[in-house]
């Protein structure tokens, strides 16, 4: 109980303006996450390869530093979805494993609803919920029911609150078909709703979510999504998601952060990413016959196959009417216009951004 | 403190009785792994009744002390590997970085480690050694001694196992020497002390736990000496402690992974 009122005191003291992007936030926000500087080393065994390299690394053994996180820092506000992104090794996992106290940083300062994870794990794991879409956590032999209640003994919730707690997030979860099916035979997308509602049995404040959607269907991506959401709505839960499914990203969040090798190179709201990003347009046009397409500055052919195109506009350049215009209307069986997939621009940043952090690196050893 | 204490035994014994729940699941692989074991146990004992037929005494032992220590080696081995049988896989599971759902609950993540799995035939061993303890002519308060000793073997052989586990943290491969070490140390505790000297005797004693586990107590089974079970009960507790430390200590070293697995 102490400790308790002095996370919430402390997690009081870490009100404050946030400004960002040059947009300044007037209002005082709490910070549900606050990370400064966070780093974190591997020491990786390197072996050579065959049978003489095995020998060799039993003789001579061979490790290497590998930064996974190279002093970052960032806040989240309380009650806000942060897409927390970036491509397979940037060092997403780690940051999250060091948020939820998993990991212990190297280097640097992480408050977590002003409770540090690296010395208060276990504070901290009352008021936080994870779920990793890789690991689960649920007692496969057990049905959800049971696993539930183990999880309400865990976070020393009384039997009487757990049953309350249980029917409630059933209800609102859709989970009473199948609440007493053994969790092996449930299909994925049941169980991922049920880990999400073991995350949820002690109605934490942070929720942290690693890729929850991998592998689920359409509809229960965006069923899992709409719930996060409403969670997100109703109790005001800060959402820490990552996830390379761009819907994800898009449905979810109104703030992404952008890792690659171990640091930050974007930390910008959906709408300004979008704003600065989507002003490349995607033309699909449909001939009647084989004409030739328009040399124009700011129009690129991506792709032509007989009477059908596919045009880059970059509405920077040209504006889309004039891009139009140079395009014999009366020719023109079918058009569509569409704005670059975000999954493609995420796909540039990774990689203008990798290329760019690459160079610093190499000259910096230089 | 002690609603902390009571929350986090509730989660021990409410974890133990899922496992064993799951292990049930198979009526007929449950019951022929218990009797099985049983009767493995059982089949080497004759070995010893034949042996003592040649001899009356084999290093300071009678039969009766020899059923006492399978007594109390199988008793112990079987509650640690009942009630604890994942700090038996303990370097696998630090290697391939499968400690993230314990970590993320606000509870001992050792005790949750440890009673994450157990070891269904280990009944089995349970069971023989509380029969051949019964058996041993000791009279109740002898046995409820023996009792305590199968817990203190149980402790000591644990906590061996969580100190050998959790150097897994700094050192890669250590499930080798760890499991070879585990497995040493139930070996020569069905065999009598008298017939080890020198430098063998000093590695039981001090080296490997055997005669914390069931040498000593053997001893002060037969001839009780206060001075011997407070070394057994104060060695219990300093291991216990040791253990919990060097996994603590390691556990900052924790590298995870992001491997795929599910909770069997």
């Amino acid at each position: 109980m102490g400790d308790t009122l002095r996370c919430m005191e402390q997690a009081v003291l870490f009100c404050h303006s946030r400004v960002s992007k040059g947009l300044v936030r007037e209002e005082s926000v709490m910070q549900a996450i606050r990370v400064e500087a966070l780093s974190k080393t591997f020491r990786v065994r390197r072996k050579e390869k065959g049978l003489r390299g095995s020998v060799q690394a039993i003789l001579r053994p061979r490790t290497e530093e590998v930064r996974a996180v190279r002093e970052v820092s960032f806040g989240v506000d309380e009650g806000e979805m942060l897409a927390f992104i970036g491509p397979n090794g940037a060092g997403k996992s780690t940051t999250i494993k060091m948020l939820t106290g998993i990991l212990y940083p190297d280097g640097g300062r992480v408050e977590v609803l002003g409770i540090d994870p690296a010395k208060q794990r276990r504070q901290l794991a009352y008021q936080i919920g994870t779920v990793f879409g890789q690991k689960e956590q649920l007692w496969t032999h057990l049905t959800p029911y049971d696993n539930f209640r183990f999880f309400g003994a865990i976070y020393d919730i009384t039997e009487n609150e757990t049953e309350k707690r249980i029917g409630e997030l059933a209800e609102r979860f859709e989970l009473g078909e199948f609440i007493n099916t053994p969790v092996r035979n449930l299909s994925l997308g049941q169980r991922i709703r049920c880990e999400i509602v073991a995350s949820l049995i002690h109605k934490p404040q942070v929720l942290f979510l690693d890729e929850p959607t991998i592998g689920l269907d359409p509809v229960v991506k965006e069923s899992v999504r709409s719930l996060v959401k409403q969670m997100n709505r109703e109790c005001n839960t800060t959402i820490f998601l990552t996830s390379h499914d761009v819907g994800d990203i898009e449905k979810l969040c109104k703030r992404i952060i952008i890792v690659n090798a171990g640091q930050i190179v974007l930390d910008d709201s959906m709408e300004h990413l979008k704003y600065h990003y989507l002003h490349k347009k995607i033309v699909e046009v449909k001939m009647q016959e084989e004409t030739a397409l328009p040399q124009v500055e700011g129009i690129t052919v991506l792709k032509q196959k007989g009477t059908n195109a596919r045009l880059e506009v970059d509405t920077a350049v040209i504006a889309i009417s004039d891009a139009l215009r140079q395009i014999n209307a009366e020719a023109v069986e079918d058009i569509n216009i569409s704005n670059v997939p975000l999954e493609n621009i995420i796909m540039n940043i990774y990689k203008a951004e990798g290329k760019d952090l690459t160079e610093q690196a190499g000259n910096g050893q230089g | 403190m002690l609603t902390a204490v009571k929350n986090q035994v509730r989660v021990c014994m409410l974890s133990v009785k899922y496992n064993i729940m799951r292990e049930m699941l198979n009526k007929v692989t449950f019951l022929t792994n218990v009797t099985f074991m049983i009767l493995n146990n059982g089949s080497i004992l004759i070995q010893w009744f034949i042996l003592f037929r040649l001899r009356e005494d084999i290093g300071g032992y009678t039969m009766r002390e020899v059923i006492l220590l399978w007594g109390l080696t199988a008793a112990s081995f079987g509650l640690s590997h009942i009630l604890f049988a994942r700090v038996y896989s303990l370097p696998e599971l630090i290697v391939s970085g499968k400690l993230d759902s314990y970590l993320v609950q606000p509870k001992s993540v050792l005790l949750g480690v440890m009673t994450s799995a157990t070891d269904i035939s280990a009944i089995g061993d349970l069971l023989y050694g509380v029969i051949l303890l019964a058996a041993g002519g000791l009279g109740v308060r002898g046995f409820m001694m023996s009792l305590l000793f199968v817990v203190t073997g149980m402790i000591i052989l644990t906590a061996f196992a969580v100190l050998l586990g959790s150097l897994s943290f700094w050192f890669v491969r250590v499930d080798m020497l760890s499991g070879q070490m585990i497995m040493g140390l139930v070996s020569f505790a069905t065999y009598p002390d008298g017939i080890f000297r020198g430098i063998s005797r000093f590695l039981l004693y001090f080296v490997m736990p055997v005669g914390m586990v069931v040498y000593h107590p053997v001893h002060i089974l037969v001839r009780f000496d206060a001075g011997m079970l407070l070394t057994v009960l104060g060695y219990a507790c300093l291991l216990s402690v040791a253990a919990a430390a060097v996994f603590y200590r390691g556990l900052r070293r924790y590298a995870s992974s992001s491997l795929m697995e599910a909770r069997m």
